[in-house]
């Protein structure tokens, strides 16, 4: 039935099976629309956050996919600026990775901050002292630059293509590419970096606080680092995942590979300063605010063990998994190393937003618990399908992995 | 966000902050537009064929883009990177002077794999056919191996007569089952007659010099290896993913062959043996 729209020479499955493949993220992407509804029409009620516990789920979940969308703008950087050709093998796949990560996290800001109608205000009169409206500003620029790199792949469609008007701006756009991976990459360094950098003025928590290291906090650098680290081992993880659940080779072995020796490599720097940053704050940050570090370690459920798995467990280990290349070759090796770095950035993320806010500040303060209400927990999942749902179209319509006709070969 | 607006101050956090954002919307804007004037003055030019090959040549898997010398053993390994176009390749002429004591000679015969490819015309990868019937006039058709791979043609587009044809632009085209493919055209030229395959050819141009325009055409020698090499890569795309190749046992390729085996994807198979992405 579609069959002229697959393009040609590639395998896909049944008209029927993909629809039953979809059919259950549409269903849970139409609970979560609901659940955005009763959040935009009747309030934020509907979640269990409050005026204490602002950082919920959803901002959890923001940073996380910004930090694991970042492989759409390294992969694009070195591809079209350092000109690593081999990357032309995953890099439609990051792209649309890339936009459906920022497109949710665009999403779900405006369920969260509300008042949609009114999100042009955040423009008109932009707050510049403040590092959000940076991240505002280019979260917008970037999602824009997404969906201009998203058009050749859509209209390089066969059926696209038979369109001239289509084929040749296709042809043109993608000529220019080099110009919007540079703007990405622009772009990304500066709204990963702010969102780290907001933890410069978070004075009356010392737990997440860091101090000014040249221009911008500590934390604006390691999340640049973090992001540009884990970004390509998403890549990795998302491609093998998808070779596995399609039952296909989409890529050359080496290309996997490659993506595994980048991440290892900015991994390793990574944790090298986050460790620096961490013992700074044991010794200097965090008992200049008067709370000794140790003091954040005692509450229930938050021990030091989440520094350990942070930084050692999910930082380090991956890492010189990644960077060894004995081990590296191991394909068990290097799908297991690229899901540990990203489960080291989902933890990090999570340190820096819930475990920030539940923490005690005050002497007489307790620590705070937060469930996500089903609403929260919905919409999170609406946006987990719509990426799903996106991909999964995108995989069956379009070339994400050009390599999969030469391979078949 | 603009001066006239209340709130915005000329201070430098306001200036440099908002100057680097309409910054990068300008870079975004202009880049966009220059692409979209660069396709319209293409689209104007009637270059969209030119770019359709450029585009679909890229696309083709690396086996279907090797360069003709490798093709005949001439080179161990090369990719071509002019588009099938050896008249603009600096490699091409090189090989033609070396070529005599490689290859062996072309013989009589145009018998080859059990396919009919007479020796008195020139080939496209794309398998058409060209032969010069003299003043400057060529008759152009479908070579043995896609008239076995397609059959009938369930319809025949061809282009009017008047019609430009370009090198590895759109010649005509066939439709079969639910496919329509473009049949790759050999050569420039202008049409001045159209054919069937009845005739034995679908198109006359006129066109240049045979010695240019036909340079970049594979001929004599060159038939056998490249013929050899089109089965193994007729066979891989017959062949079910997972499974691999399975040898043949050295019979003929049947008339209609995608008649024998139904459960193949042949829309697939002849985008790939017709050189579509």
């Amino acid at each position: 039935m579609d069959r002229q729209f697959i393009p040609r020479g590639l395998q896909r499955s049944s008209f029927t099976r993909f629809v039953a493949w979809v059919f259950p993220w549409i269903l849970l992407l139409g609970l979560g629309l609901y659940a955005m509804y009763l959040c935009l029409a009747e309030g934020l009620h509907h979640t269990n956050m409050d005026n204490r516990f602002a950082f919920g789920l959803w901002i959890y979940l923001d940073l996380t996919v910004i930090a694991l969308g970042a492989g759409a703008f390294f992969t694009g950087f070195l591809l079209y600026i350092l000109r690593r050709e081999e990357l032309k093998a995953v890099i439609n796949s990051a792209v649309v990775l890339g936009f459906i990560c920022y497109s949710g996290a665009v999403a779900v800001l405006m369920v969260d901050v509300g008042q949609p109608l009114r999100a042009w205000f955040t423009f008109w009169h932009p707050n510049t002292h403040s590092m959000l409206a940076e991240v505002t500003f280019c979260l917008t620029c970037y999602l824009t630059v997404l969906a201009i790199e998203y058009v050749p792949v859509v209209l390089k469609n066969r059926r696209f293509r038979q369109i001239p008007r289509f084929l040749v701006f296709e042809f043109e756009l993608h000529k220019v590419m080099p110009v919007f991976a540079g703007v990405g990459t622009f772009l990304s360094f500066f709204h990963q970096g702010s969102l780290g950098g907001l933890y410069g003025v978070l004075v009356g928590r010392p737990f997440a606080f860091r101090e000014v290291l040249g221009i911008w906090p500590s934390t604006f650098y390691l999340f640049v680092l973090s992001a540009a680290a884990v970004g390509p081992s998403f890549v990795l993880l998302t491609t093998w995942l998808v070779q596995k659940l399609s039952r296909k080779q989409l890529v050359k072995p080496e290309v996997l590979r490659f993506l595994g020796k980048v991440s290892g490599s900015m991994l390793i720097v990574y944790v090298l300063l986050k460790a620096v940053d961490t013992l700074y704050w044991i010794n200097t940050t965090a008992p200049a605010e008067g709370a000794p570090a140790y003091t954040f370690y005692t509450s229930q459920g938050f021990g030091t063990w989440i520094l350990f798995a942070e930084i050692i467990l999910l930082g380090l280990l991956p890492a010189i998994l990644l960077l060894i290349r004995r081990l590296r070759e191991r394909p068990g090796v290097l799908v297991g190393a690229a899901f540990l770095a990203c489960c080291g950035i989902v933890m990090n993320r999570f340190v820096m937003t819930i475990q920030t806010l539940a923490l005690p500040t005050l002497p007489f303060d307790l620590l705070m618990s937060y469930v996500p209400s089903w609403q929260e927990v919905a919409t999170f999942l609406a946006i987990v399908a719509y990426g799903v749902l996106l991909y999964s179209l995108s995989f069956r319509y379009m070339t994400l992995f050009p390599q999969e006709r030469d391979i078949r070969q | 966000m603009f001066p006239f607006i209340y709130e915005f101050h000329w201070t430098p956090v306001h200036v440099v902050f908002l100057g680097i954002f309409f910054s990068v919307v300008l870079v975004i804007l202009s880049t966009v537009s220059i692409a979209l004037l660069r396709a319209y003055k293409a689209f104007r030019k009637h270059e969209h064929e030119a770019i359709q090959w450029e585009a679909e040549f890229e696309d083709l898997p690396a086996a279907a883009r090797v360069c003709r010398h490798q093709i005949t053993g001439e080179i161990l390994q090369r990719t071509c990177n002019h588009d099938f176009d050896c008249r603009s390749c600096v490699v091409h002429p090189t090989f033609l002077v070396r070529r005599a004591p490689v290859l062996a000679p072309a013989g009589k015969e145009d018998s080859v794999f059990g396919f009919t490819m007479p020796l008195d015309r020139y080939y496209h990868r794309g398998h058409t056919w060209v032969k010069y019937e003299g003043e400057g006039v060529y008759a152009i058709g479908l070579d043995d191996f896609g008239q076995r791979m397609i059959g009938t043609p369930d319809a025949v587009e061809l282009p009017a007569v008047g019609t430009t044809l370009r090198a590895n632009g759109t010649g005509w085209t066939l439709k079969k089952e639910r496919a329509t493919l473009r049949i790759l055209s050999p050569m420039d030229g202008v049409v001045v007659q159209t054919g069937t395959a009845q005739n034995g050819w679908f198109l006359k141009v006129r066109g240049g010099e045979p010695n240019v325009e036909t340079r970049h055409l594979l001929r004599g020698e060159e038939i056998k290896p490249w013929i050899m090499r089109e089965l193994e890569r007729l066979q891989v795309a017959v062949s079910p993913e997972g499974v691999g190749v399975s040898l043949a046992d050295g019979g003929e390729l049947v008339q209609d062959m995608w008649k024998q085996a139904p459960q193949v994807d042949w829309d697939g198979v002849w985008g790939e043996m017709f050189l579509q992405a």
